[in-house]
């Protein structure tokens, strides 16, 4: 079945007001808002592999078009995954890295979505024991923009992955399914200060013993924009760990949502897994939501916890930073930097997060303007 | 008033108090805590407030350094003849006010060492923040303090001891260089070397400079490193009594009762 049809059999059975993961009715991103289209993409997504610093890559990485393979992915909602595949025939991707590929330089994956609508398939094929850090930097001005993303960490391997999401305009749309091999470790964090509207639907697999994941979110949200992440983490073997981290900051009249699930599989002994979120009300008009949940299937865990806090900027901590010469606009910009910096220190090497401090100040500081 | 310095020059010697607090009355959401505060603090001074817990201690260092929360009902503050209550927190800390605080605030995923620079670019300006001067300056403050190099990675008090956060307060302290520094309980969860090392960062950066200092406190053990030039005694939201040293001695020995009961015998005013 191709992928148009397996979309109209998918949606077929899907009522209009159905939520994606609650919260999102599927024709709040659908690029026309009715379901039944699907519109005919015929420009391909440009995109550029790079070292962060200018270098050149190192070899043992690449990006090439087509030969995706046929991944497991019915753990995402079959809808909005098979739309992509739908839309996406002339942008599928496939990043490789050979066994014990390194790169001491973070990587750069650029994403340019400059014509209307833009949707892409990537599969990721990490080698094992793989050591390297990835940025994968989605711009332009695009009205719709669709990513999927699938693929396995191999083992061993020990990967930073950040998604940075700073689209000015239009709806995102962005899936993930990556698994996790044998004792490999994932950073996979996103950055996320544009598109008015995005749904996220994130979910990760320790498909293996002894994988090791950390899923961190700075998310700057204002104006009216509505950014909607799911993040699921399933633990299907024993002795893995999981962490999730979310910080949203939200200002203006913008909304953002976090849910979180955390599923622990009968016989995944030993697992330690935790999700915390936190959200920073910027505005009397902003509203952030934050809904951490659990099903844990085995009792011989580590421990599995999950927790909450939303709250406005503390008067407190403001005061403090006056005393030390800090302006109020100044001492709020400092409080929120320092809120979405919590996370963001945490999802890459000291090269990697001056980079993303720089990116999130000079946002920070439009936000200000 | 002249005076002949060490180069036979005259100058005019400043009649104005460094710090004049006339006549203070304020409190927080309808509730009286100071009721008249007097208190003259003369460059090159260090001064202590002592009282029991509730007697206005906190709330004096607060509105002295602009707390949003308290309303100041009736008096002056004036910093070298310039009136503070019209200016907002940050312009006080820029005229050279500075408070270390009893609870200092943490600031999870603000690193120390941009904290510092930002701070004393604020207050000094850009230039005062940069260069080998400001590393120097930081490097020894620091050694004085026994504070290793890699607390400026830390965040903000995130994390810290008891004793680190006020070691912090003390080195913004240092780094900042104050015309006015108010100690709100930088003793109170010291240990003994700890006092120690704090009242040195103090007495280096107050006594033989044109700076002044107000230390509050409820113990005495501070103030035999620092020997305040005056000590006052604030209860029920006035000051009660103002002696030397030997006053705290008193204090730590008799407690408040005796002060108390005079103060209700209308011993003391």
């Amino acid at each position: 079945m191709n992928a148009i049809n397996r979309y109209k059999e998918v949606s077929g059975t899907t009522d209009k007001a159905d939520h994606l993961w609650r919260y999102t009715p599927w024709k709040k991103v659908h690029p026309t808002g009715d379901i039944k289209i699907v519109p005919e993409i015929d420009k391909e997504v440009k995109l550029r592999l790079i070292n962060l610093d200018g270098t050149d890559l190192a070899e043992g990485i690449s990006l090439q078009k087509g030969n995706v393979l046929e991944e497991k992915i019915e753990d995402i909602d079959p809808v909005a995954t098979s739309f992509i595949k739908a839309v996406s025939e002339k942008s599928r991707w496939v990043l490789r890295t050979e066994r014990k590929f390194t790169s001491e330089a973070p990587i750069l994956l650029e994403i340019e979505t400059n014509s209307d609508f833009n949707s892409l398939e990537l599969v990721l094929d990490i080698g094992e024991m793989s050591e390297f850090e990835i940025v994968t930097l989605i711009k332009g001005e695009s009205d719709w923009t669709g990513f999927l993303r699938t693929g396995r960490i191999g083992d061993g391997s020990n990967i930073n992955d950040i998604t940075v999401c700073l689209q000015k305009k239009g709806v995102l749309l962005r899936l993930d399914s990556i698994a996790l091999g044998r004792d490999a470790n994932m950073n996979t964090g996103t950055v996320s200060s544009g598109s008015e509207r995005t749904k996220a639907d994130l979910r990760y697999r320790m498909a293996e013993n002894g994988s090791h994941l950390q899923v961190l979110g700075s998310i700057l949200s204002r104006e009216d924009m509505y950014l909607d992440y799911h993040i699921e983490i399933q633990h299907d073997a024993p002795e893995t760990f999981s962490r999730l981290d979310w910080h949203a900051a939200c200002g203006g009249k913008s909304r953002t949502i976090g849910t979180g699930m955390l599923k622990v599989a009968k016989g995944s002994t030993g697992t330690d897994a935790a999700q915390n979120f936190h959200n920073l009300l910027l505005s009397k008009d902003a509203e952030a939501d934050g809904i951490p949940e659990l099903e844990v299937s085995e009792s011989n865990v580590v421990g599995c916890g999950h927790g909450i806090a939303n709250g406005p900027i503390d008067e407190n901590q403001v005061f403090y930073l006056q005393s030390r010469g800090f302006s109020k606009s100044d001492a709020r910009s400092a409080l929120i930097a320092a809120f979405l910096n919590s996370t963001l220190v945490k999802m890459g090497s000291t090269v990697l997060h001056e980079w993303l401090s720089k990116l999130l100040t000079s946002e920070l500081d439009a936000m200000n303007k | 008033m002249f005076k002949r310095d060490s180069v036979c020059t005259y100058t005019m010697e400043s009649s104005v108090p460094l710090l004049e607090i006339k006549n203070l009355h304020a409190g927080i959401d309808g509730n009286q805590i100071l009721n008249g505060i007097n208190i003259e603090i003369g460059a090159g001074e260090i001064h202590a407030i002592m009282g029991r817990n509730g007697s206005g201690k906190t709330t004096t260092a607060n509105i002295v350094m602009g707390h949003p929360d308290f309303d100041v009902e009736e008096g002056e503050i004036k910093l070298k003849g310039d009136n503070l209550l019209d200016l907002e927190t940050w312009e006080r800390a820029k005229r050279g006010v500075f408070l270390s605080f009893q609870y200092p605030q943490a600031v999870p995923g603000l690193q120390v060492g941009n904290f510092l620079k930002k701070s004393v670019a604020s207050i000094k300006g850009e230039e005062a923040a940069k260069g080998k001067n400001f590393r120097e300056l930081l490097k020894k403050s620091m050694k004085e303090l026994n504070m290793p190099s890699s607390f400026l990675s830390r965040y903000v008090n995130d994390g810290f001891s008891g004793g680190e956060k006020k070691r912090f307060e003390i080195l913004q302290m240092m780094l900042l260089q104050p015309q006015l520094a108010i100690l709100d309980e930088t003793d109170s969860g010291l240990d003994i070397d700890g006092i120690r090392t704090v009242a040195t960062g103090i007495n280096s950066s107050i006594r033989g400079t044109n700076s002044g200092a107000l230390i509050i406190t409820h113990y005495s053990r501070i103030l035999d490193y620092i020997k305040p030039d005056k000590i006052h005694v604030l209860i029920d939201g006035k000051i009660v009594a103002t002696g030397d040293s030997t006053l705290a001695t008193d204090l730590e020995e008799n407690g408040y009762d005796w002060l108390e009961e005079r103060v209700k015998e209308g011993g003391i005013n």
